[in-house]
């Protein structure tokens, strides 16, 4: 073949040119320690990785949610223990004051101001907040939602937390339920459902729903003889927790503690010893409620720990995919060097070489 | 009978050849590195011999031509993969840029945004009553919508300067074609005697390469050597010693640059821009009017279905105060330019209570209408209910990675090939130092013995002329 001088001069360009490219770009991926720097370096994995970082940010959003959601519970839980400490006691006393034996007509009378105590107290655990918000008021949490009377001012809501893609739990008991019994068991309330609406259809659903089970609730508020209607057909069922409402019917356990309070000033014994059943009632209500309480909480930190390992494999998936093998990084680049100068050689003496160096 | 005149003659037209090559061999080696120089060469012939008797006597060499090396087929070779390579490397600076639009490898981008848009409905729902995590749904809702306005005023950027580009490229074709019309007269000029126009030609060749380069052209040799450029199928752009213009003009429909080629001054003009599909403006062209519009259209699609969604699910709710939610976004009136124009509410961005978290009235702590937009992140909304927000755009990323990959690719591997059919023309066509270093020897050998050829037929001069002396 003919070699013109241009072949020489365009090879050299091209061939150093190839290689300082090579170069350059294996320099920016050893600085930047990333195997993809934009799309069209790898377009399939760097959509991946998009999707990995997503992934990655939900997963931790949902530990802050999970972070939220225990705080909550758990102090809901504090609170019931208390009361459930509180209502040991007066259950102790109910059965030391229900025969003539352990109590008289004084010590009734005593007694009677220690459980007045307890109801406030019963009332301030109702009344409990946490940050600036009321655990116990559903959804209205910037109101006290009881009053010395022991009257509810909150309503049933369950604040639900989305803790993963698909699933959500309730981080708060409603104070109508725990302390009230307001649709426990067969009273025939119809609390909200656990369901969470998943899109706007759900949503205009849901407010629908609600309404209807609002003018429910009402009815039988007004007219508090256990109905059997399409209401309880519809209720609600249960779920976001493994522990179902164990007694049949709710009790109102401030409405106990002040009957037992009258029974006891009264010094009436029938009512004293009614009180017992009650009281003990309340308590396993308390207990059950804990139980849904602990329940969620050891969901929440079976959720905690997937979402923690979600976020290790996500960082993992996005590395895998985006960085760059340093050690390949490095052998290239030695390997690149040596042609780089192979190539500076060889250069320098082809463009060297002419007839004219040799004729004097 | 051989005459010492003739000799001489000889001598003198051999000087006179080796002097004609030597100056070829120093064109040759100062257009070394010209850019389509095509090497030259003296054609030398044998002159026409004479007949003496029965002895046919040789009278010397001719130089019959200067003629350039080169092959014509090969050359519209070059100069079609040239159109290719100038297609390819507009696409691929056009596309090298959209890539940067969606490049989230460095820094933020749309993608997180609207993860981030929507974790903080997610954080809003675990703190409904505190204005801090509304004041950051707020802030987020903000952010997304500049994000999508980034995007928009980015491809909108890149077309605009396509459009420039378009603008001063077409210009440089103009200033193209009249060269080569002129060109066109002064080698029918010259070739009319019969002699090759070489340099011109080499101009020529050149030019229509670069002009190839520009946007695709055809062209054809006829009579007398000239060619006729055309271009986007009728629009003849030299024919002859004559150019015709093309211009460029803002289109006030679309608001880009649109070509026009006027045929004749009675005949209106008329728009090519389409028919364009060679060289860096078509390669920029394509970009700017097919790539970038069909990514807008999707981020507008993106745009206006967030809002839309966001809104529908934000009106069913109830704010902090218990009133009815308003839309979170101004949903733009039509899914075209909605990322231009997406905005968030002004009513929430001067009251964040009046983001609505609630499905019912008067209970600050419901969250179930932040649940229900956050879930919309992982919900599919895109391309009729069968892609994620997620899913959608990134797929985009995806495709501009691809396309912009491709561009790359095919630019190589036309940068491959046209280095290869470079190398074979200048195989051909190139000056090699050595050959004409050899052929400056060879001539001047020649010159010198031509010189003894003289001296020799001079003694032999003197010695007929010193005959009578004796």
């Amino acid at each position: 073949m003919r070699v013109a001088d241009k072949m020489n001069y365009n090879q050299v360009t091209n061939n150093l040119s190839k290689n300082r490219t090579e170069m350059n770009e294996l320099q920016n991926q050893a600085a930047s320690q990333k195997r993809i720097n934009k799309p069209s370096d790898d377009p399939a994995a760097a959509a991946r990785v998009l999707a990995a970082r997503t992934e990655e940010r939900g997963s931790k959003q949902f530990i802050k949610n999970i972070n939220a959601a225990r705080s909550f519970l758990e102090y809901t839980d504090q609170s019931l223990s208390e009361l459930s400490e509180s209502l040991m006691r007066v259950k102790e006393l109910a059965i030391q004051q229900a025969n003539d034996a352990g109590g008289s007509a004084e010590t009734r009378r005593t007694v009677a101001s220690e459980i007045a105590q307890v109801y406030s107290q019963a009332v301030q655990i109702g009344n409990r907040k946490l940050g600036e918000r009321y655990i116990f008021g559903g959804f209205k949490t910037t109101k006290p939602p009881f009053d010395p009377s022991g009257e509810y001012h909150g309503d049933d809501g369950d604040m639900k937390l989305q803790i993963n893609k698909e699933a959500f739990i309730a981080m708060n008991l409603s104070g109508d339920k725990v302390l009230l019994g307001k649709g426990i068991g067969d009273d025939g309330i119809v609390r909200p459902k656990a369901a969470v609406p998943r899109d706007t259809e759900e949503l205009q659903e849901l407010k629908t729903n609600e309404v209807e089970r609002n003018e429910e609730n009402q009815r039988l508020e007004q007219e508090p003889i256990a109905l059997r209607g399409p209401a309880s057909v519809s209720r609600g069922t249960k779920a976001y927790t493994s522990v179902a409402d164990a007694a049949t019917s709710g009790i109102n356990i401030l409405q106990t503690l002040k009957d037992f309070e009258i029974g006891l000033r009264t010094n009436d014994k029938a009512e004293i010893q009614s009180a017992i059943d009650n009281v003990d009632a309340s308590l396993s209500q308390v207990v059950n409620a804990r139980a849904q309480v602990g329940s969620r909480v050891s969901a929440l930190n079976a959720a905690t720990d997937s979402l923690q390992k979600a976020v290790v494999d996500s960082k993992s998936t996005a590395s895998q995919l985006e960085d760059a093998d340093l050690f390949e990084v490095m052998t290239d680049m030695t390997k690149t060097d040596s042609t780089l100068k192979a190539t500076l050689e060889t250069s320098g003496k082809v463009m060297n070489l002419s007839l004219l160096d040799f004729i004097k | 009978m051989a005459k010492i005149h003739s000799m001489m003659d000889i001598g003198k037209r051999a000087m006179m050849n080796s002097q004609t090559a030597l100056q070829t061999t120093s064109h040759n080696i100062a257009n070394k590195a010209t850019e389509g120089y095509s090497r030259q060469r003296v054609e030398l012939q044998t002159a026409v011999p004479i007949v003496e008797g029965n002895l046919q006597m040789g009278m010397g060499s001719r130089a019959a031509a200067v003629t350039r090396t080169n092959n014509p087929f090969l050359e519209k070779q070059v100069q079609k993969e040239t159109g290719e390579m100038g297609m390819y490397k507009g696409r691929e600076a056009a596309l090298g840029r959209v890539e940067e639009v969606y490049n989230e490898q460095m820094n933020k981008g749309l993608n997180q945004y609207v993860t981030d848009f929507f974790n903080g409905f997610r954080e809003l729902s675990n703190n409904p009553e505190s204005l801090t995590s509304r004041t950051m749904v707020k802030e987020a809702g903000e952010a997304l919508v500049k994000d999508f306005k980034r995007v928009d005023t980015q491809l909108t950027d890149i077309q605009k300067d396509v459009d420039q580009r378009v603008k001063n490229e077409i210009e440089e074709v103009n200033k193209m074609s009249h060269e080569v019309a002129s060109l066109n007269q002064k080698i029918s000029e010259v070739e009319l005697q019969g002699i090759p126009a070489n340099d011109q030609r080499d101009s020529r060749d050149l030019l229509l390469k670069k002009m190839n380069e520009k946007m695709n052209i055809k062209y054809a040799e006829g009579t007398g050597g000239m060619v006729t450029v055309s271009t986007a199928g009728n629009a003849i752009l030299v024919s002859g010693y004559d150019s015709q213009q093309m211009s460029t003009h803002v289109n006030p429909n679309t608001d880009r640059i649109d070509v026009f080629y006027t045929p004749n001054e009675s005949t209106p003009p008329f728009k090519i821009t389409d028919r364009i599909s060679g060289g860096s403006v078509g390669g920029a062209l394509s970009v700017r009017d097919q790539v970038i519009p069909d990514f807008k259209d999707k981020m507008d699609q993106l745009a206006y279905k967030i809002a839309e969604k966001v809104n529908q699910a934000h009106v069913e709710g109830f704010d902090r105060a218990g009133r009815p939610g308003v839309e979170f976004f101004d949903l733009p009136d039509q899914v075209a330019g909605a990322s231009r124009e997406l905005q968030v509410n002004s009513e929430i961005t001067e009251d964040v209570t009046k983001i609505a978290a609630a499905a019912r009235p008067g209970a600050v702590g419901d969250n179930t209408v932040a649940n229900v937009i956050s879930q919309l992140q992982n919900k599919e909304i895109m391309d009729g209910n069968t892609a994620t927000i997620d899913d959608f755009y990134n797929s985009q990323v995806g495709r501009v990675g691809v396309l912009s990959q491709r561009a790359i690719k095919s630019r190589e591997a036309q940068g491959h090939m046209l280095d290869q059919l470079t190398n074979i023309r200048e195989s051909i066509s190139g000056v090699s130092l050595d050959e004409e270093t050899t052929n400056m020897i060879e001539f001047q050998r020649a010159f010198d013995a031509s010189a003894r050829v003289i001296k020799t037929a001079d003694e032999m001069f003197d010695t007929v002329l010193n005959l009578k002396r004796l």
